[in-house]
């Protein structure tokens, strides 16, 4: 054994060009899959300790960037923050002086008209829904395209709605345009006029809307059309003859405005009031 | 000593980048210098046997990883071109340019020589490959390279010694 050893030792350029031709060929010889497999083998041997660090100092790189760019971020949406905060708060003093209300929702309850007055002008109409849908009196009717009336009776399934047409209702409305509030009001169901002061801006399109004051329908309703003006025969008042958006004579689905009169709430003073002593 | 090993490494690491970046663009129908083995030559030249066998084996076993299929050729070719320029050792005979020229030229076509028979021996190609592959491959890579290694020259000897004065 040691005189391999010494002989190794003696001729040691030979051996070693013996030994790393050896190791060469043997790479040469072998087969497809094992050349590819120590290929890599050694690529990641060797080629792993450098990846490694360029990997590192790309990434440290990318982060410094990803930082530049956070923070431009953060600069750009602080501002817009401080925008928004300052519009949010001139929104609730406008929403505040204007007082307006901040959550104006009701809900809707689909009806059927199931049956009509059958007088020879129908004044009232039965929906098909009732105290078991939570209909309450004097909840607000409207059709799709506009008011209608207003629930006066309520049975279980059924319930009765005094329309427009019925001489005895008379609605409070006021002009899109101007905000001139008038009452709504017919005497034989199809002609429908308001009074308006003489000198009030009222003109021929104007637009009607609920006024809200009436303590029956919300503000904003659609109500109807002004067609036609009469202005000189009463020197203090001007009458507005008004065609109203719903169409009464073929009137098939109504929505029922699920809210409380706004005078509900004092309801029993109000009735103390009216009742005999 | 350990600034001269890291001399090399980093003209071997330079060399390598060169070769796979930069030597394509000069290339000139299709003929390539090859840095690698112009720097393996100057270096066992100046090192001897040993060293340059196994920088031969390692600068070899670097250009087969490119292409996996090669595994182990251009390492032995290369060890054995290492060992063989390792025999004309400088610090024991003085050699001029040209005859360092000349045995640039026979470190090619030994290097060249080998990495084909294995290559014939492989994939059984006729013998005759070998030959049209030196008189067409391998002389004008060689001369191609010596004109590079040439430069290296009149760097190392003309504009070196000018710019110490």
């Amino acid at each position: 054994m040691q005189w391999i050893i010494r002989f190794f030792v003696s001729h040691r350029n030979i051996s070693s060009l013996l030994a790393v031709s050896i190791i060469s060929l043997w790479m040469v010889s072998s087969s497809q899959m094992q050349q590819q497999h120590v290929a890599r083998l050694l690529t990641i041997t060797i080629f792993y300790p450098f990846q490694f660090y360029f990997n590192q100092t790309t990434r440290v790189k990318n982060i410094f960037a990803e930082n530049r760019r956070l923070k431009e971020q953060i600069a750009s949406l602080s501002v817009k923050v401080a925008q928004l905060t300052e519009t949010t708060r001139e929104n609730e003093r406008l929403t505040d002086l204007l007082g307006i209300s901040r959550q104006f929702s009701f809900t809707l309850v689909p009806a059927r008209v199931v049956a009509r007055d059958p007088s020879y002008v129908s004044r009232s109409a039965i929906v098909n829904v009732g105290a078991a849908d939570g209909i309450l009196p004097y909840m607000p009717v409207m059709t799709s395209v506009g008011v209608a009336g207003k629930v006066v009776q309520v049975m279980n399934r059924m319930s009765l709605v005094q329309l427009l047409i019925d001489p005895a209702n008379r609605t409070s409305v006021m002009i899109g345009r101007t905000r001139e509030v008038g009452i709504l009001e017919t005497t034989n169901g199809s002609d429908f006029y308001i009074m308006f002061r003489a000198h009030a801006d009222v003109g021929v399109g104007d637009t009607l809307v609920t006024s809200g004051l009436g303590g029956i329908y919300p503000k904003g309703l659609l109500a109807g059309t002004v067609t036609k003006l009469e202005e000189n025969r009463d020197p203090i008042f001007k009458k507005a003859f008004v065609k109203p958006e719903a169409d009464f004579d073929r009137m098939e689905e109504v929505f029922v405005i699920k809210m409380s009169p706004q005078w509900a709430a004092f309801k029993e003073e109000i009735d103390s009031l009216e009742a005999p002593k | 000593m350990i600034k001269e090993t890291a001399t090399w490494l980093v003209a071997f690491a330079v060399t390598l980048i060169l070769q796979t970046s930069f030597v394509p663009v000069i290339s000139i129908a299709g003929i390539k210098p090859d840095l690698l083995l112009v720097a393996l030559f100057f270096f066992s030249i100046r090192y001897g046997v040993m060293p340059g066998i196994f920088v031969g084996f390692f600068l070899g076993l670097g250009q087969d990883l490119y292409s996996p299929s090669l595994l182990g050729q251009n390492a032995f070719a290369a060890t054995v071109t290492g060992a063989l320029t390792g025999l004309f050792n400088e610090r024991m005979m003085r050699t001029d340019p040209l005859i360092k020229a000349v045995l640039l030229l026979v470190a090619f076509i030994v290097h060249d020589a080998l990495f084909l028979i294995v290559q014939v021996i492989r994939l059984g190609d006729p013998v005759s490959a070998i030959f049209s592959g030196l008189v067409l491959h391998t002389l004008p890579r060689a001369i191609y390279s010596i004109a590079f290694a040439s430069l290296w020259y009149v760097w190392d000897v003309m504009v070196k010694p000018l710019a110490r004065k």
